[in-house]
């Protein structure tokens, strides 16, 4: 018996304004919780080559303990772990106007950031202790020497381990339809539950992701094009 | 020459369409010859069937099978019939159906339309819908009361998709698994939980405090639990229905509900009056 | 006059190992010193402590009149009256030889761009190459990118400059236009401490060479003196394997 495909499902019915609403959840919820990624990583990774070991410690803790806990518990964490400990009228303020989002948004952006943290920490190691030395010799302070000598190199350096990065946080964002945000992912399976067609409704949500992750390392290729440092070819490793 | 003949006459028999119309079923034939009716169950649905503390496979659905089917495919047969249990699970279900594998599933399977196109289903014997649970003194008592509330559905689920047709405004939120769903409701990220009642009575008995709960409204949706057969066989339906419709009508159907469903049985799940004027109304009372 | 650098029984560990062991050492304003001394006897140890890049466990160090080794001492202060120069350049690679020469002044001085620039055009002409200013470090020599890199030195208008092996890293044909902006520098009256194995420049520019081995400051001299007849074994077996080829 061979399988009778139907791709009307996708644009009949409600179907296509559910991909569409799914489709804008993700790239918010992705979005928002890359800034917070980049954010944190930057600030912890940096944090863990500073020459002052309490802050070091402190951003080492951060990493360890929220990349080495599965996505799906920080999810749970945030939605379900977090708002009890809110005033009760806060909480209900919160469940009506898209808990769920941002618990969502927390748990992607705060795990992330964790393991962006270890791509810009071993960006910035590469980069030799002299640079560093030669910025504070000439009077910068260790921030300003950071903000505007290691940081700009390590970043350049890192793009392709970076670019991996957000495309998992992209993919990783459909982790939040456990905690009832209506992503991207979640609205194929809606599809697939109105009309019985799983094929055609993962068919749709395989290349809209697939879209998505081309166009983000498209941009992220020509950001590198963009600021490439002439005549620099290092390149750091890429983690996971 | 002459057993050429024979073996021509049974090839024939064989290929022809008209065959099956010559065995007049060849589920209880075969269940005449082995003396054995096999049906897939599940293992872990209880009350309905499940593996208890003793170890025993048992349940609504079986006893259903054991004391009411059971018997009637017996006098059918003319011969003492014994049961034999296979595990089936929703997706292996229909495929061991039709490997015959299986000659009966008697579990927790929902009779829907589009199911009916690849099997039959007998009478329909338990009858739940979709029901909300929600904290006691809750301002929901139904579907007409939840506009504006934040409600949670399984993903999947009929539920869902009835609430944004009747009621566009309730805010949906969709879990893919019951139990976030529930813990949902008991932090109070949601005002009250949608799934078929007998669900709904199962999490209020083992929430923390199962009188903080309740589970209100009429069946908004209905859920008819069927047992399946193979397609085409009117006889062996009609076998399986006999012994249904003798239990509705002598009463010992209501017994068995009684001594899994009752205030003392394994998961209290009182039988409504609309409820139990659906089951009749199949039997033409 | 008081000295603008001043060393007093300086010890430095580094963990077990003792990398300058009892320093006591002057430099003069205006003054050229040399230090040389064998791999590993705490050369760049001893000059990187000047601008407080390396810390001391005991003794004291006075620059420029301010006690460094105290704990109200003002770094920021410090490093822009000292400028140093590396033996790989560390020019920042993103960034062309003009913005590096403007980046300190401008961040650090709070200088306008335009003054900024206006200066650092002046000292890339200054150190020979007005006309690599848009160009990155990668698109410049060795001897370009040291030059640029004392330009970026001098964009502070420090008091002091420290070299630490200036040419090492550098082709031998590129050595020596690093050298005339070092000599001119001197010329110049600034007071500078030189980690170097270059001997000819030793002898032409230095006004006195200090020999280090072991941690400790064996000898010193002037140039002359020094190289004509030097006091210990050890410097003199070190001159012989520094001058044999
Ligand atoms: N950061 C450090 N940690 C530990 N040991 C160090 C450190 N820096 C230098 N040392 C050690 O201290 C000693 C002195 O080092 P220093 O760099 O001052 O020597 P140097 O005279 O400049 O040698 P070279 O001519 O090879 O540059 C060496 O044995 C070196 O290995
Ligand atoms: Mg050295």
């Amino acid at each position: 018996m061979s399988y009778q495909f139907k791709w009307s499902v996708l644009w009949s019915g409600q179907s296509g304004y559910w991909l569409l609403q799914g489709l804008i959840t993700t790239l918010e919820l992705s979005a928002l919780a890359w800034l917070l990624a980049v954010a944190l990583g930057i600030l912890s990774g940096a944090l863990r080559t500073v020459p002052f070991r309490p802050l070091r410690a402190a951003a080492t803790f951060y990493v360890e303990f929220f990349r080495n806990v599965p996505l799906l518990v920080w999810m749970f964490f945030w939605y379900f772990g977090v708002p009890p400990l809110l005033p009760r009228g806060v909480q209900d303020w919160l469940f009506d106007h898209g808990a769920e989002f941002w618990a969502g948004m927390f748990a992607l952006g705060v795990y992330h950031g964790a393991r962006m943290s270890e791509v810009i920490r071993s960006g910035i190691q590469s980069i030799p202790r002299t640079q560093f030395e030669a910025s504070v010799a000439m009077g910068l302070s260790v921030w300003q020497a950071y903000r505007l000598v290691i940081l700009p190199i390590a970043l350049r350096l890192i793009v392709p381990p970076i670019t991996n990065e957000s495309l998992n946080l992209l993919k990783n964002s459909s982790v939040a339809l456990t905690i009832s945000v209506a992503e991207l992912t979640f609205q194929t399976r809606q599809i697939e539950t109105y009309t019985a067609r799983a094929i055609e409704a993962l068919t749709a949500g395989t290349l809209i992701y697939l879209v998505l992750c081309v166009s983000i390392a498209w941009v992220m290729s020509s950001l590198e094009r963009r600021y490439a440092i002439p005549g620099l070819i290092a390149r750091v490793g890429g983690a996971g | 020459m002459k057993r050429g003949f024979v073996v021509l006459q049974v090839l024939a028999l064989l290929l022809s369409p008209l065959g099956p119309v010559f065995a007049q079923s060849q589920t209880l034939d075969k269940i005449k010859e082995s003396g054995v009716l096999t049906i897939g169950t599940r293992t872990g649905s209880p009350p309905f069937a499940y593996i208890n503390k003793n170890n025993e496979w048992v349940g609504f659905s079986i006893d259903l099978v054991e004391l009411l089917v059971i018997p009637s495919i017996s006098k059918e047969v003319g011969k003492p019939i014994k049961l034999t249990k296979k595990e089936s699970t929703p997706p292996t279900r229909i495929p061991l159906l039709n490997s015959n594998s299986v000659d009966l599933i008697a579990g927790t399977m929902t009779d829907t339309p589009e199911r009916r196109q690849s099997v039959d289903f007998s009478l329909t014997f338990f009858l739940t819908g979709a029901q909300f649970l929600v904290k006691k003194g809750s301002p929901i008592h139904g579907i007409n009361d939840i506009a504006g509330k934040r409600i949670a559905t399984q993903q999947g689920s009929t539920n869902a998709k009835i609430i944004r047709e009747k009621v566009p405004n309730a805010q949906l939120r969709e879990f893919p698994d019951q139990p976030a769903a529930f813990q949902a409701l008991l932090q109070g990220q949601v005002d009250a939980y949608t799934n078929d009642g007998i669900q709904l009575y199962g999490l209020k008995a083992k929430a923390p405090n199962p009188t903080d709960w309740e589970v209100v409204g009429d069946f908004f949706s209905e859920e008819p639990y069927g047992m399946a057969m193979r397609k085409g066989d009117a006889k062996f339906k009609q076998t399986v229905d006999a012994g249904l419709k003798q239990g509705f009508e002598s009463g010992k159907y209501f017994e068995i509900y009684d001594k899994w469903f009752g205030p003392k049985g394994e998961l209290p799940y009182p039988m409504s009056p609309q409820v139990k004027a659906y089951l009749l109304k199949q039997i033409g009372k | 006059m008081a000295a603008a650098i001043e060393f007093r029984q300086v010890n430095k560990w580094f963990g077990k190992l003792h990398v300058l062991v009892d320093v006591t050492l002057g430099v003069a304003p205006g003054e050229v010193v040399v230090v040389c001394g064998p791999s590993g006897s705490g050369k760049s140890t001893l000059i990187r402590c000047v601008n407080a890049l390396e810390r001391i466990q005991s003794g004291e160090i006075v620059v420029l009149g301010d006690s460094i080794t105290s704990p109200r001492m003002n770094l920021t202060r410090l490093r822009t009256q000292v400028g140093m120069v590396f033996q790989s350049f560390n020019l920042f690679p993103h960034m062309t030889a003009l913005e590096n020469i403007m980046l300190a002044p401008m961040k650090v001085r709070n200088a306008p761009r335009e003054d900024a620039e206006k200066t650092a055009r002046a000292l890339l002409l200054r150190v020979g190459i007005p006309d690599k200013a848009g160009n990155y470090p990668a698109n410049l020599s060795g001897g370009q990118q040291q030059r640029v890199a004392i330009a970026r030195a001098l964009a502070m208008q420090p008091k002091i400059m420290l070299f630490d092996e200036p040419t090492s890293a550098l082709d031998p044909e590129m050595i020596n236009e690093v050298l005339e902006v070092m000599t001119d520098l001197a010329k110049s009256g600034m007071t500078m401490m030189v980690v170097t194995h270059e001997m000819g420049f030793a002898r032409r520019v230095a006004h006195r060479v200090i020999f280090m081995d072991g941690g400790q400051v064996i000898e010193e001299a002037d140039p002359e003196t020094f190289f004509a007849s030097p006091k210990s074994d050890r410097s003199r077996q070190f001159l012989s394997k520094i001058l044999s080829h």
